[in-house]
């Protein structure tokens, strides 16, 4: 016996309204996602602990990445977190010599400070100036250097679902020092700084993703913003990862005034490497 | 074997490659007799060949060529690769007290410019041609323009030499100054502490 006409007609109707309904809720969702309509953050008192993630690539990336972050102060961004490809090792040492640095600094910083105090001027600077935490995250990479287009998909896809843990919290085993517990009081990282790689472009799409599903608070506005420094290697056009990622993060910066205003969203200060 | 090259103060000629690919259109155009001439009457002393991985047998091939051009003096060292950086030959290049400033010839990568640009040691930039995306040429030519480095030619190394001897006599120093049509110029920290809300 064939279904009545009224059922033949009610299904495909539900089926529509129900792809409509999906289709129109998740484009508000990603409007909402937009650097634009995403409110500023609230104002944060010294000495909140908050989490940096730095993205770093190939020798190149990381050289001009480190460099971007010379001036980074720890006691601002207690836990920096470093997110490494697979097989580089360089990227690795780097950042832990970097790491070194910061240390020598902050200890150089709070030496002065008791000399100051001991000579009755001013402060003295909180007790112990802190270095904070910091932690490297090893992800599959991306991609490799030639490899085939007919792959690419699926290692971008181990890349992206373990970039997803990565931004869930500092990986406990790699954290140093070893007794920080960054693990249990970072979440989420603050702010998300790259520059470049393929696995900044995985690693910006798994914040999306989150921030879109609002899994366990990823979309609040002081999470997870991102700002994408363009190479200082590009004069006058976008590099893939820039051309991928210049209407999504939350800042745009370039270095050369060539790429001003590039995208409607490139903002220019003068070169920062 | 040491006849007169001890009594002039030392001056290198580094020239580096790179890790990532292979230059070997470089490494040739630096051990041409006539470029190796240049850098005789320019008073150097030294060329220090960074050849990658792949470069060795054809710098092995091309000193050997060179043995007739000893008595210009100049003594042609090789090595792959460095993995703690090449901050040291640069240094060297760079000179110090009773040697004199060299010259860095190197590819195009932006580390390896930044590098040499912060040693302040005269540099000449050279695009490698092989390479599919030609921006690394636009980066040479945008820091030619701003008198912060020389490009150089494949086919004319020698006179990017003496173009490194006005620079030299130039000497832009680097970073520029962030002033005048950039007071906005907050940097990185600045744009970093208004996205997690750091305000003072």
């Amino acid at each position: 016996m064939a279904p009545s006409p009224a059922l033949l007609l009610t299904l495909p109707a539900f089926l529509l309204t129900a792809a409509l309904a999906v289709f129109l809720t998740a484009s508000l969702r990603l409007l909402a996602l937009l650097p634009s309509r995403r409110p500023h953050p609230p104002k944060r008192s010294p000495g909140t602990p908050t989490r940096l993630l730095v993205v770093l690539g190939s020798g190149g990336h990381t050289a001009e990445m480190l460099a971007l972050l010379r001036t980074l102060d720890p006691q601002k961004y207690t836990h920096r977190t470093y997110v490494v490809s697979s097989g580089d090792s360089f990227s690795a040492e780097r950042a832990m010599e970097f790491e070194k640095l910061v240390g020598l600094k902050a200890a150089g910083r709070e030496r002065d400070g008791r000399v100051a105090g001991e000579r009755g001027q001013g402060l003295t600077g909180e007790g112990g100036a802190g270095v904070g935490s910091y932690d490297i995250a090893i992800v599959p990479r991306a991609r490799r250097i030639h490899q085939s287009l007919l792959s690419t998909p699926w290692s971008a896809l181990r890349c992206l679902w373990s970039c997803f843990a990565v931004l869930r919290a500092p990986s406990a085993a790699l954290s140093l020092p070893k007794c920080s517990g960054a693990a249990s009081i970072y979440g989420y990282p603050d702010l998300i700084l790259t520059n470049g790689p393929a696995t900044a472009v995985i690693v910006i799409l798994a914040s999306l993703i989150l921030r879109f599903f609002g899994v366990g608070g990823a979309n609040a506005r002081d999470k997870m913003r991102t700002i994408y420094v363009e190479s200082w290697a590009r004069v006058t056009r976008l590099s893939l990862s820039g051309k991928l990622l210049v209407k999504v993060v939350d800042r745009f910066l370039v270095q050369w005034e060539g790429l001003e205003g590039v995208g409607g969203r490139g903002e220019f200060f003068g070169v920062l490497v | 074997m040491s006849h007169d090259e001890n009594k002039r103060p030392r001056k290198l000629c580094f020239v580096t490659i790179g890790a990532t690919a292979s230059f070997d259109s470089l490494i040739s155009a630096c051990l041409e007799p006539r470029f190796l001439e240049t850098l005789s009457s320019a008073g150097y002393s030294d060329l220090l060949v960074q050849y990658g991985k792949d470069g060795k047998a054809l710098f092995d091939k091309l000193v050997a060529e060179a043995e007739k051009l000893k008595q210009l003096g100049v003594a042609i060292q090789g090595f792959d690769f460095n993995r703690q950086g090449l901050t040291e030959e640069m240094r060297v290049a760079k000179g110090g007290p009773g040697d004199s400033e060299g010259v860095v010839i190197s590819h195009a990568g932006s580390g390896t410019i930044l590098a040499a640009l912060r040693m302040d040691v005269p540099l000449i930039v050279v695009p490698n041609p092989d390479l599919l995306d030609n921006h690394q040429a636009e980066l040479a030519e945008a820091l030619e323009d701003q008198g912060y480095v020389v490009y150089g030619r494949l086919n004319n190394l020698s006179a990017a030499i003496a173009g490194s001897e006005k620079l030299r006599k130039s000497h832009k120093v680097w970073p520029p100054v962030n002033s005048g049509q950039h007071r906005r110029a907050k940097g990185l920290a600045g744009v970093m502490d208004e996205e997690v809300g750091f305000l003072d």
